[in-house]
């Protein structure tokens, strides 16, 4: 009976320091017992200003498992209070099959308060995806496209397919770039040109065609997923660099030490809050258990296009 | 007119897309011809299965239903196809040479890192004109290779499959043709 107790007790503790993730930077309202009714203590770090373009970001969502659905009932709360009105995908929106039955299970049921609020999600396409149903998924707002380009205010978004970047893409993002008067250039997709994940890591022939268009464009932030962590690197060049590939697949215990990150996180999942308002980058970057795991706000850094 | 417009287009690509490296050798000029042909009547048949494009739908039964209509028809239409109607043995010598230059080249190392780091896929059983393990991933192509291969239409992709090279219809997720073998392994 003792031995039962204490087996118990084991188990406890470690549920606990596992929901718990790494230290959080303050104590928020905890969700994983009733997410749903957690709203009132939510912590919020971004300044709400008039004005600003705010939005979610979700990356290696698509499972339909517990943890997806739990991260999407908290980004549900969080939007009644930031109210954002889109989110981004940074691929694996759906793994495995691509049934009606995963459509419905793996994205319009976790995400249904957010779609009858009328929030757009964005895809990009990741290597569990199938580009040939996901870009003509209206819900996925692809345009029937791989890779395409959208505005939102001052921002302009750049959605890559870093499945298959063929020189028709790299000339299409050039050309895009080259055209564009946005005062911020946000690209994202899924492989992570930089990452400290140990299962993946970065992917440095993406690497060597993507990054000359960045400098060359200034374009400002780059989001990734793949890895199924959190991960905030130091600015390359004038960019600054986010993976966020854990709003359900997780891989725990991942990263390799680095100098190049800022702040990692790999022992829960997460999504992501932004707000842009002038030159200012405000990111949120909140846990499936609801605490706050890295916050902070970014200035636009000095760019200087050149010629190509 | 599918035809003469699908090899106008590719092309403008050829034209568009100097190769890093290898150079061109002697004869390989009709050996791309060739493959190109061999392309174009490919995706003239494969346009006049598919119809108009289809629009996009936010039912996913319409997207999944299609998606099998267009194998199926595929699959049909092509029950005699084997390996080498399109990577016949001339282009597949050619492709593998162009493989090996690039990853024996300045970016190799870089290549062979990417095919590591993207979920490399491995003894998945290969067959011309069968669709794709729905449920497997696939892995992403090194952008770099693709630079040195013969540029395809929208409708194609060249995937790795372990170490071999695969000629995808996109939409239908088929397997038109691939190299075995294609990716020199990392003693060779």
């Amino acid at each position: 009976m003792l031995r039962r107790w204490l087996l118990l007790l084991l188990v406890c503790a470690h549920l606990s320091q596992a929901s718990c993730g790494s230290p959080p930077q303050q104590p928020a309202v905890v969700l994983s017992a009733a997410p749903q009714q957690a709203q009132p203590g939510l912590d919020l770090r971004l300044p709400l200003e008039s004005s600003s373009v705010r939005f979610a970001v979700i990356g290696d969502s698509g499972t339909g498992g517990r943890g997806q659905y739990e991260v999407a009932q908290l980004i549900e709360a969080y939007r009644k209070l930031v109210k954002f009105d889109f989110v981004i995908m940074l691929g694996d929106n759906i793994y495995g099959g691509h049934h009606s039955s995963d459509f419905r299970s793996k994205f319009e049921e976790p995400y249904k308060p957010l779609l009858d609020a009328g929030v757009k999600f964005y895809a990009s396409l990741g290597n569990h995806d199938d580009p040939a149903q996901e870009r003509l998924y209206k819900l996925f707002n692809m345009g029937g496209e791989r890779y395409y380009t959208f505005k939102k205010g001052n921002v302009e978004f750049f959605v890559l397919d870093s499945n298959y970047m063929d020189p028709g893409q790299l000339a299409w993002l050039e050309q895009n770039l080259k055209k564009s008067d946005s005062n911020w250039k946000i690209s994202y997709f899924h492989h992570p040109l930089y990452s400290d994940g140990r299962t993946h890591g970065p992917d440095l022939d993406l690497r060597i065609r993507l990054t000359p268009l960045f400098e060359r464009y200034c374009v400002n932030v780059v989001f990734s997923g793949h890895e199924h962590v959190y991960e905030r690197l130091k600015p390359q060049g004038s960019t600054f660099y986010f993976i966020l590939g854990n709003s359900a697949k997780l891989m725990t215990h991942d990263f390799n030490s680095s100098e190049q990150m800022k702040k990692g996180m790999d022992t829960d999942r997460a999504f992501m809050l932004i707000e842009i308002s002038r030159d200012r980058l405000y990111f949120q970057v909140i846990s499936r258990a609801g605490n706050t795991l890295d916050s902070g706000m970014d200035e636009q850094l000095p760019c200087l296009p050149d010629s190509p | 007119m599918v035809l003469a417009c699908t090899v106008a287009y590719l092309a403008t690509l050829v034209r568009a897309q100097a190769p890093l490296n290898p150079p061109t050798q002697p004869g390989e000029d009709r050996i791309i011809q060739d493959f190109q042909a061999r392309v174009s009547h490919y995706v003239e048949q494969r346009r006049k299965l598919a119809g108009n494009s289809p629009k996009p739908t936010t039912s996913s039964e319409k997207l999944d239903t299609a998606q099998q209509e267009l194998a199926r028809k595929s699959q049909v239409t092509r029950s005699q196809s084997e390996r080498g109607d399109i990577f016949s043995p001339e282009i597949a010598a050619y492709l593998r040479r162009q493989i090996a230059a690039t990853l024996a080249g300045p970016q190799g190392r870089r290549i062979r890192s990417s095919l590591h780091r993207a979920e490399p896929i491995q003894d998945v059983p290969l067959h011309v004109n069968q669709v794709y393990p729905q449920k497997l991933p696939l892995q992403s192509t090194p952008p770099s290779l693709l630079l040195n291969l013969p540029p395809l239409p929208k409708e194609l992709q060249y995937r790795i499959v372990g170490r071999n090279l695969v000629l995808l219809d996109v939409t239908p997720k088929l397997i038109v043709d691939f190299v075995p073998s294609a990716i020199p392994s990392d003693k060779d």
